[in-house]
C-alpha cells in the first residue's frame, strides 16, 4: 500500500533504517486492519517526519518538536481516530522532549513510534539527545559531553500507560511491538525504536546495535515498575528490546465529560 | 448625572469580591454601570481598588476622580484620597483619620455574621445607605451571588449588609445616587463576552498556558465547558497550545487558546503553521505592557505589531480589536467565523482593561449557534487539501472522511505533500495571498462617531473606544472652552477601528478625507503610534499627530479631552 517504500520517491539514504520501519508500520497497519481513511500520521521534521509522506493514511507534518501537540489536538477533536506519530530521536526528545514528559503525563491516546538513531540526520550529523557520551560530530568536536537523554525511564518514571522498545533490522519483532503499541488502549504508547543511521553515525551501527539487542526476558513483569525501570537503564553491553512497561492509568480522553458523549467533531456537527 | 465608587485595600481583601456585589446590584436598581479594576501583580497586600461608576446614561469607560473612597488601608486612604471630589465622602476600615468616616467593617462581620470575609456584605450595605438606595436590590444580588454557598451563608451575608447600611446610617442619602434610568441588568466583563461568545459559536477545544490578563477568558470558558460540551485542557506552554489547536483544526473542531504578549511570542511558530497548513485558528491576545514580563496585570496595546507579524514568512491573517462588551462577543464570534471561511488563523486584540470592565448591557445570546466551518461532505474521488482555486480558499475535508487528508509545513503541491517545485512554491504563495484580498474585501471599516464632518478627527483602535467616545461627546458639549482651548466652537469625531488587519486603506482614506478634519490625533496606548504607522504604511492616512498612553493605565475621557483641547 504504500506509495514509495524502496525507491528513490524517498529522501532517505539507501540503506536508511526508516525503509524497514516504513514497510513494517506499513504490514502493522495491515494486519491490525486498520482504516486508512481513519488514520492519521504525525510527523515534526526530520528525516523520519517524512514518513507520513510516504505512506497512505491522512498526513499531518507538522513544525519540528511539536508532533505530540499536533497529535494531541487531532485525538481531543477526534478520538475515533487513530494518531500515531512517527518521528525521529531529535524531533522527539530533543526539540519537544517537554511535550514528550507531557504527553506522558497526559496519557493522551496517541501511539509515538520514535526512530532512534542517536544522530541528527537531516542537518548532517550533529550530536541528537540520545548520543553516547564521547561521540564526536562536526559541531561536538571534541565528543559528546552531556549525558543522554533516557526516553524510557523518563515515560517509565511519568508512570506512561506502555513503553516499549525495538530494533529496525529486526522486522519481526518490531511488527510485534508495533502491534501490541496498536492494540492499547489505555493511552500514550512509546514504542522507541533503534535505527542505525548509515551516513552519520559510524558508532551504533546495524552491526553495533545487532550485536546488543536482546529480547526482555520472558519473566519480565512489565506492570513491575522497578523491574521496568532497571531494564531502561540497560545500555552498551546488552540492550533490551520488547515491552518494557505498562500502567493501568485511565486515558486522557476516558476522563474528559465533553468526550463521553461521542467525538467532539461529531458533537459539533450534530449540533450545526 | 453619575457618580463614581471606589474599594480600595490589599491583594486578598474580598475588594474584587465587593465590587462584583455592589455592580450587580446597582445594575438591578436600573442603573447604568461600568467598572474597570486596577491590580497589582500579587496575591497578598499592595494596593488594589475596584471603580464602579453609575450614571442614568451609557457609560463607556472609568474616571480618575471619584466620588466615594472606601479604603480598607491605610496605603489605600493616603495614595487615593487626592482623586476624591470635592463634596465626596471617605469610607475607612480603621481609626483617627481627620475628615472621614471611621466603619468597623471587619469588626462587624465578625460581629453579625461570624467571619471576617463577610465585611464585603457590611461595605456593600453601608454604600448602599450613603446612596440612599434600597437594600432589596443588594440583597437580591447577595442571594445570586451566593445561592451555591447555601441559605445560611446568605441570610448571615444579608444581616452582614443590614448591620452596614445601620453603621453608615448618620450619614444615609449623603451621595445623591442617579436615578434608575431602566438599564438592563445583565453585567458582563469583557472577558465574559469573549468566553461566552466562543463557547456559542461552537468552540470545543480550548488549551492554554495560565497568562494575565488574558486568563479570565481561559477561566470563564472551564466554567462553561460542561454546559456547551468542551474539551478545556492547561497546556505545558503556549507552543503546545498553539499546535494543539493546529492539529485539532485539522481534524475538525473550532479550536482557540488565550495568551497574552509574551505567550503570543511564543507562539509564533505555531501561528505560521497554521498559516501555510491553512487551518483555522482563533488566538485571543489581552495585552499587557512589555518588553518581557513588563506589567503583568495592567493594561497596553503595545502588540499590535507583534500580532501584525508573528510568523515567519508570508501568510494571511485577520486581527480584530474590540472597543466594546458588545464588541467583544460580536467580534469573537466573526474571528472564528472568518478564520473558517478563510482557512486562516485570527487574533482577537484585546487587553487588560477590556477583559477586567464590566457593564450591563443587553442580554448576550447565550444559546448554541455553530459557526460555519466551510467542510465539504463527502470529497469527491481524488480531492486534494490545497486545490488552487480562484479565491485562494481549498475545499477543506476532514480526515475520517473518505478522502485522504494531508497537512504540510513544507511547501507542498495541491495535494499536501512536499515539493520543492519552483513554479508550484510561486503557486502556493499567491493563493495564500489571494485569499488575503478576500479578508481585506470582508474587512469590518472603522466606525465614524460624532459629526461627519468635524473640525478634529480622533483615530482609535481596540479598548480605546470608550474612552475615546466620551471624551467627544465632552468636547462637542462646550467642554472643548471649558478646557481652555482657543476653538471653543471646534466640532470632534472619533474614528474608531474595531478590525485593525487587514485594512482596505482606500476605503479608510476615503472615510478620513470626508470628514475634512483640520488635526488628526490617533490615540493609542503604547510608546510609538503602532496603529498610526500601520496607517501611513498602507496609505490610509499621511500624517497625524500622536496621543500616547503607556504608563500600564487605561486612558481616562476626561485626560484624553484636556489634551485635545490643549
Amino acid at each position: 500500500m504504500t506509495q514509495s517504500a524502496g525507491t528513490n520517491h524517498t529522501s532517505w539514504c539507501p540503506g536508511c533504517g526508516n525503509f524497514p520501519i516504513l514497510k513494517t508500520l506499513d504490514n502493522a497497519i495491515e494486519t491490525a486492519g486498520l482504516d486508512r481513511h481513519r488514520l492519521v500520521l504525525v510527523s515534526g521534521i526530520g528525516q523520519a517526519a517524512k514518513l507520513p509522506h510516504y505512506a497512505q493514511a491522512n498526513v499531518f507534518n507538522g513544525l519540528h518538536g511539536r508532533a505530540l501537540c499536533h497529535a494531541t489536538g487531532i485525538k481531543i477533536a477526534n478520538h475515533a481516530l487513530e494518531v500515531i506519530v512517527t518521528s525521529g530521536d531529535g524531533d522527539m526528545y530533543g526539540e519537544g522532549a517537554n511535550h514528550f514528559i507531557h504527553a506522558v503525563r497526559r496519557n493522551i491516546g496517541v501511539k509515538a513510534f520514535v526512530h532512534n538513531n542517536q544522530v541528527y540526520g537531516l542537518t548532517k550529523g550533529q550530536a541528537s539527545p540520545t548520543s553516547d557520551p564521547g561521540f564526536v560530530t562536526k559541531v561536538q568536536t571534541h565528543g559528546v559531553t552531556s549525558h543522554p537523554f533516557n526516553p524510557l525511564a523518563v515515560a517509565i518514571v511519568e508512570d506512561a500507560s506502555f513503553v516499549a522498545r525495538s530494533f529496525s533490522g529486526d522486522a519481526a519483532h518490531l511488527h510485534a511491538m508495533m502491534l501490541a503499541a496498536l492494540e492499547h488502549t489505555g493511552g500514550f504508547a512509546l514504542l522507541d525504536i533503534l535505527q542505525p543511521c548509515i551516513s552519520f553515525n559510524r558508532r551504533n551501527t546495524f552491526k553495533w546495535y545487532r550485536e546488543r539487542v536482546r529480547p526482555v526476558p520472558e519473566s519480565h513483569d512489565p506492570t513491575n515498575r522497578a523491574a521496568a525501570l532497571e531494564l531502561a537503564f540497560q545500555w552498551g553491553g546488552e540492550i533490551p528490546i520488547g515491552i518494557i512497561y505498562r500502567s493501568r492509568r485511565p486515558s486522557f480522553e476516558a476522563q474528559q465529560p465533553a468526550l463521553q458523549k461521542g467525538t467532539l467533531v461529531e458533537q459539533f456537527a450534530g449540533h450545526s | 448625572m453619575e457618580l463614581n465608587l471606589r474599594i480600595a485595600g490589599e491583594a486578598g481583601q474580598g475588594i474584587e469580591t465587593t465590587g462584583s456585589v455592589l455592580i450587580g446590584a446597582l445594575a438591578g436598581l436600573g442603573l447604568h454601570v461600568f467598572s474597570t479594576q486596577d491590580y497589582m501583580s500579587r496575591i497578598r497586600g499592595g494596593l488594589n481598588w475596584f471603580d464602579i461608576r453609575i450614571a442614568d446614561k451609557e457609560l463607556f469607560a472609568g474616571t480618575r476622580k471619584t466620588d466615594l473612597l472606601v479604603a480598607f488601608t491605610q496605603e489605600a486612604l493616603e495614595t487615593l484620597r487626592p482623586d476624591v471630589r470635592a463634596g465626596g465622602l471617605i469610607l475607612f476600615e480603621g481609626e483617627g483619620a481627620p475628615g472621614v468616616l471611621s466603619l468597623p467593617f471587619t469588626q462587624t462581620a465578625t460581629d453579625v455574621g461570624g467571619s471576617t470575609i463577610m465585611a464585603n456584605a457590611v461595605t456593600a450595605g453601608a454604600v448602599f445607605a450613603l446612596l440612599g438606595s434600597d437594600l432589596e436590590a443588594l440583597s437580591a444580588q447577595l442571594k445570586t451571588t451566593l445561592a451555591d454557598k447555601g441559605a445560611d451563608v446568605v441570610e448571615k451575608n444579608i444581616a452582614c449588609a443590614r448591620a452596614g447600611a445601620a453603621l453608615a446610617a448618620d450619614h444615609a442619602g449623603s451621595l445623591t445616587a442617579p436615578a434608575g434610568a431602566g438599564a438592563p441588568e445583565h453585567v458582563y466583563s469583557g472577558g465574559d463576552a469573549v468566553g461566552l461568545a466562543a463557547a456559542t459559536a461552537g468552540v470545543k477545544f480550548v488549551t492554554s498556558y495560565p497568562m494575565s490578563p488574558s486568563t479570565a477568558v481561559f477561566t470563564y470558558l472551564a466554567g462553561v465547558a460542561d454546559e456547551y460540551g468542551i474539551v478545556v485542557e492547561q497546556a505545558e506552554d503556549e507552543i503546545a497550545a498553539i499546535n494543539m489547536i493546529c492539529g485539532a483544526a485539522y481534524a475538525g473542531v473550532p479550536a482557540m487558546t488565550t495568551t497574552s504578549g509574551g505567550g503570543l511570542a511564543l507562539m509564533s511558530e505555531g501561528i505560521s503553521l497554521a498559516g501555510i497548513i491553512e487551518q483555522p485558528v482563533f488566538i485571543f491576545v489581552a495585552q499587557r505592557p512589555g518588553p518581557a514580563t513588563g506589567l503583568p496585570t495592567r493594561t497596553a496595546q503595545e502588540d499590535l505589531r507583534l500580532a501584525l507579524h508573528a510568523g515567519h514568512g508570508e501568510f494571511p491573517r485577520a486581527i480584530y480589536a474590540p472597543g466594546t462588551i458588545q464588541q467583544a462577543y460580536d467580534l469573537t464570534r466573526r474571528a472564528i467565523e472568518t478564520a473558517h471561511r478563510f482557512r486562516s488563523p485570527a487574533i482577537l486584540l484585546a487587553d487588560q482593561f477590556l477583559v477586567d470592565s464590566r457593564k450591563n448591557v443587553a442580554a448576550l445570546d447565550e444559546t448554541l449557534r455553530p459557526i460555519n466551518r466551510h467542510i465539504v461532505d463527502g470529497p469527491p474521488e481524488g480531492y486534494l487539501s490545497y486545490a488552487l482555486t480562484e479565491d485562494g480558499v481549498s475545499p477543506r475535508a476532514l480526515p475520517g472522511s473518505s478522502a485522504f487528508v494531508v497537512a504540510d509545513s513544507h511547501v507542498h503541491s495541491e495535494d499536501g505533500h512536499i515539493t520543492e517545485d519552483a513554479q508550484m512554491t510561486v503557486r502556493m504563495q499567491d493563493k495564500r495571498t489571494a485569499k488575503g484580498a478576500g479578508l481585506t474585501a470582508d474587512a469590518l471599516p472603522p466606525e465614524l462617531y460624532g459629526p461627519h464632518k468635524a473640525d478634529h478627527l480622533l483615530i482609535c483602535w481596540g479598548s480605546t473606544y470608550g474612552p475615546c467616545r466620551e471624551a467627544v461627546d465632552t468636547l462637542n458639549a462646550g467642554g472643548a472652552s471649558a478646557a481652555g482651548a482657543s476653538f471653543a466652537s471646534a466640532s470632534f469625531a472619533m474614528l474608531h477601528f474595531a478590525q485593525v488587519w487587514p485594512l482596505d486603506a482606500a476605503a479608510v482614506r476615503r472615510t478620513i478625507g470626508s470628514v475634512g478634519a483640520r488635526a488628526i490625533t490617533c490615540i493609542e496606548g503604547n510608546a510609538s503610534g503602532q496603529f498610526a504607522s500601520l496607517l501611513r504604511q498602507t496609505g490610509a492616512l499621511d500624517t497625524c499627530e500622536l496621543m500616547l498612553r503607556y504608563d500600564g493605565r487605561p486612558f481616562m475621557a476626561g485626560d484624553i479631552a484636556t489634551r485635545v483641547a490643549q
